[in-house]
């Protein structure tokens, strides 16, 4: 029983994660219709700007680093959706939906080349938030990981605030419901489009920030996350905030309860990632809209 | 407008990449390649053709002589270690020719990018013959990678110095083409083995990458282990891409080993350490941790903390204990140039570059077969020591060795490491075994 709540406790914790990192490609695909291919990169980008700040400023504290790394990231992002994504939804591209793909697909590649050549091949890992570990009865959790399941659980909070609580949370509900009715009522789709991007990357590179003390950085550190993300998206529903959380705790705990109890355990940890696949599988067989999945109209 | 504007763009752009490829050296053996494989499938009536092909032409007259390097400078590849292939691939060729070259000739150097893939290093393998036309080859990393290599090495019969692969397959090939530094993994696995029945553990846990590396290793432990009257051995398999280990681990920990093992490449090797070093599992007075071969790299440390100190791995390399004259001149330059302490991946790259050149000079010539002689009867002093090749075309591995031993270097540095304290190098900790060549303590328990 207490390897079963220790798996199931490990898996919660890491959802919750996973739900901060899908949660940014989610808003960016129901605000922009655009599925960002290079979510990974961004959150890797997250993991080393928390590293450089804090190598660079000596004392600077973690959750600095990790906010201002969400920061510069989201400038960034706002910058490649102006430039790049604007001209598709001013009618200047020819096939929106392929130039989407490749233009995010084009980035993916040019950021993780990028960081090969600047930062180097080397693992690095920033300071941790504390040290050690905690005893949770039933599990061991290093406090790192607990950090970031924590502040990934408040800013989950937040957003939600932001989202149906504040003006431009209501303005980014009503652009992706329908953008001409939203521009109807003064409301500007291009404007709130820069907004969801950037909050989007920002939101990736802040789960990159928080999980570099426990995972290490690496130029392909992204990789992983993005690929669960899009499963984690799919699974709550295209475009659902609260189906991003639930599909990231229960990919968190398929993976966890999988790779613990699968019959064969030398293979338990290699199919991890494929429990998740099977749930997404299934999910789409009997209820292809996901979770909390809007109808066509 | 818009659309006129773009197109516009592009073919500025196409304009532009024609002209960066145009600059590019390989478009001249591009347009060579083309021209042979139009004459091997046409007739003999096109044969005059070869004989009038610049590749056929421009060999005689090269003024450089052209070899290849392999390895991972990009994921999923070990590209920690493919770089410091690279960089001491290079810096070897860089102090050749500066020296005044071989054969009166300067060295040139393609180094070419495998990705840890075996479809990609086959690929880069052929081009790297058949367009570059390199007189031999050396370098790798991977074994999956390397065991697809030689077979293209073999068909054309290029030499190639394998320089990091550990695979039994690589030199059991029996291939006259093939010649490895490195150490097997049948003998890598037994410095560990032997260690482990030295210390007297009973109860030991691997869990290994899931790779052909991984498999190969962890096939060869446990029977070396069984056959040392090792019984209680359990295995369980990782991607090395894996962030999170601690399902498996709780499992481990349900009943803990004597002796836990990481042996995952790259990112994995520290992310699985602190992972079972954050749930008390190991290193601890119960458990004992055998990490990776990655556990050399500077960046160990910054990774895992505190939880490094009492963790022992397999070394491929000399301990500072063991250097001669031109170790620590290496070394040193290496650090000059890199600013960054060589590893063994570096060591194994830069000697194997050595020795394949030093061949070509002993050979008198870039002929395949002239090399291959050269390489048979070599003897050379490197950064990693004395290098020679026992069983050979003269002298062919007897029923009573391994096969493996056919062009394998008979006595690569293998040794057992242990961090005694934080933050200590690679150079500076222990050498725990073999017994006879050890500095330290057999095994220091936390």
């Amino acid at each position: 029983m207490d390897y079963l709540l220790a798996l199931a406790a490990t898996g919660v914790i890491m959802g919750i994660i996973y739900a901060l990192m899908a949660m940014g490609l989610t808003l960016i695909f129901s605000i922009l219709n655009v599925i960002n291919f290079a979510h990974g990169e961004f959150y890797m980008l997250g993991g080393y700007f928390s590293y450089f700040l804090l190598t660079l400023f000596t004392g600077l504290n973690p959750f600095v680093a990790v906010f201002l790394s969400g920061l510069l990231v989201s400038v960034i992002g706002l910058i490649f959706e102006f430039f790049f994504l604007r001209p598709m939804h001013l009618g200047r591209i020819e096939r929106p939906p392929e130039y989407a793909v490749l233009i995010t697909f084009g980035l993916s590649f040019f950021l993780q080349n990028l960081a090969l050549a600047v930062f180097g091949p080397y693992p690095h890992r920033p300071t941790s938030f504390f040290s050690g570990a905690v005893d949770l009865g039933v599990v061991r959790v290093s406090t790192d990981r607990l950090t970031a399941s924590v502040l990934s659980l408040i800013l989950l909070g937040l957003l939600l605030l932001l989202i149906n609580k504040t003006w431009i949370g209501k303005a980014l509900q009503a652009v992706s419901q329908n953008k001409d009715a939203a521009a109807v009522v003064g409301i500007n789709p291009l404007r709130m489009n820069t907004i969801a991007f950037s909050l989007g990357v920002g939101l990736a590179a802040i789960a990159g920030a928080l999980l570099a003390p426990s995972f290490s950085i690496m130029p392909d550190v992204g990789a992983v996350p993005s690929i669960r993300s899009y499963v984690i998206i799919v699974l709550g529903g295209m475009g659902s905030i609260p189906g991003s959380i639930l599909g990231g705790v229960l990919i968190g705990l398929v993976e966890s309860l999988g790779a613990g109890y699968f019959p064969d355990p030398s293979r338990g940890l290699t199919y991890k990632t494929s429990f998740g696949l099977i749930i997404f599988a299934l999910v789409l067989l009997f209820r292809p809209r996901g979770f909390f999945g809007r109808k066509e109209r | 407008m818009f659309r006129k504007k773009n197109l516009m763009g592009l073919l500025a752009l196409l304009l532009v990449m024609t002209v960066l490829a145009g600059c590019a050296p390989e478009v001249v053996t591009e347009t060579v390649r083309e021209t042979v494989e139009v004459t091997v499938k046409e007739t003999v009536v096109v044969k005059e053709e070869v004989v009038v092909t610049p590749e056929e032409e421009a060999m005689p007259e090269a003024d450089t002589i052209l070899i290849g390097a392999v390895g991972p400078l990009s994921a999923p590849g070990s590209f920690q270690a493919g770089t410091e292939m690279r960089n001491a691939t290079e810096m070897a060729v860089d102090e050749i020719n500066d020296a005044g070259g071989i054969l009166g000739k300067q060295v040139e150097l393609i180094f070419g990018d495998t990705e840890g893939l075996p479809e990609r290093g086959t690929a880069v393998v052929e081009r790297l013959i058949t367009q570059n036309n390199v007189v031999g080859l050396t370098g790798e990393y991977h074994s999956g990678v390397g065991l697809t290599e030689i077979e293209v090495a073999h068909k054309y019969g290029v030499p190639f110095v394998q320089a990091e692969t550990w695979a039994d397959e690589i030199t059991s090939s029996g291939y006259p083409e093939i010649f490895r530094i490195a150490p097997s993994i049948d003998f890598y696995s037994s410095i560990a083995t032997n260690y482990i029945a030295e210390v007297g553990w009973e109860k030991i846990v691997f869990v290994v990458e899931n790779s052909d590396y991984g498999h190969l290793q962890s096939e060869s432990w446990v029977a070396q282990l069984e056959a040392l009257g090792i019984t209680d051995v359990e295995v369980f398999f990782a991607d090395a891409d894996t962030e999170d280990f601690t399902p498996i681990l709780q499992r481990i920990m349900q009943d803990p080993p004597d002796m836990l093992a990481g042996v995952i490449t790259g990112i994995g090797n520290s992310r699985m350490l602190r992972q079972a070093c954050d749930l008390g599992l190991a290193p601890t007075a119960e458990t004992a941790y055998y990490a990776s071969v990655d556990s050399q790299y500077p960046e160990f440390w910054e990774n895992v903390g505190d939880c490094g100190q009492y963790v022992f791995f397999t070394y491929v390399g000399l301990p500072e204990s063991l250097w001669n004259e031109k170790t620590g001149g290496f070394i040193a330059a290496y650090e000059e140039r890199y600013k960054q302490a060589p590893g063994g991946s570096a060591m194994a790259a830069y000697d194997g570059t050595y020795l394949l050149l030093n061949a070509i000079e002993d050979a008198g010539s870039t002929d395949s077969q002239a090399i291959i002689d050269a390489l048979e009867t070599i003897k050379y002093t490197g950064v990693m020591g004395d290098f020679w090749f026992e069983y050979t075309a003269d002298n062919p591995v007897p029923a009573s060795e391994p096969a493996w031993m056919w062009h394998q270097w008979p006595t690569p540095n293998t040794y057992i490491i242990q961090y005694t304290e934080v933050d200590q190098s690679a150079g500076d900790a222990p050498v725990v075994y073999p017994t006879e060549r050890a500095n330290g303590d057999l095994y220091t328990s936390p």
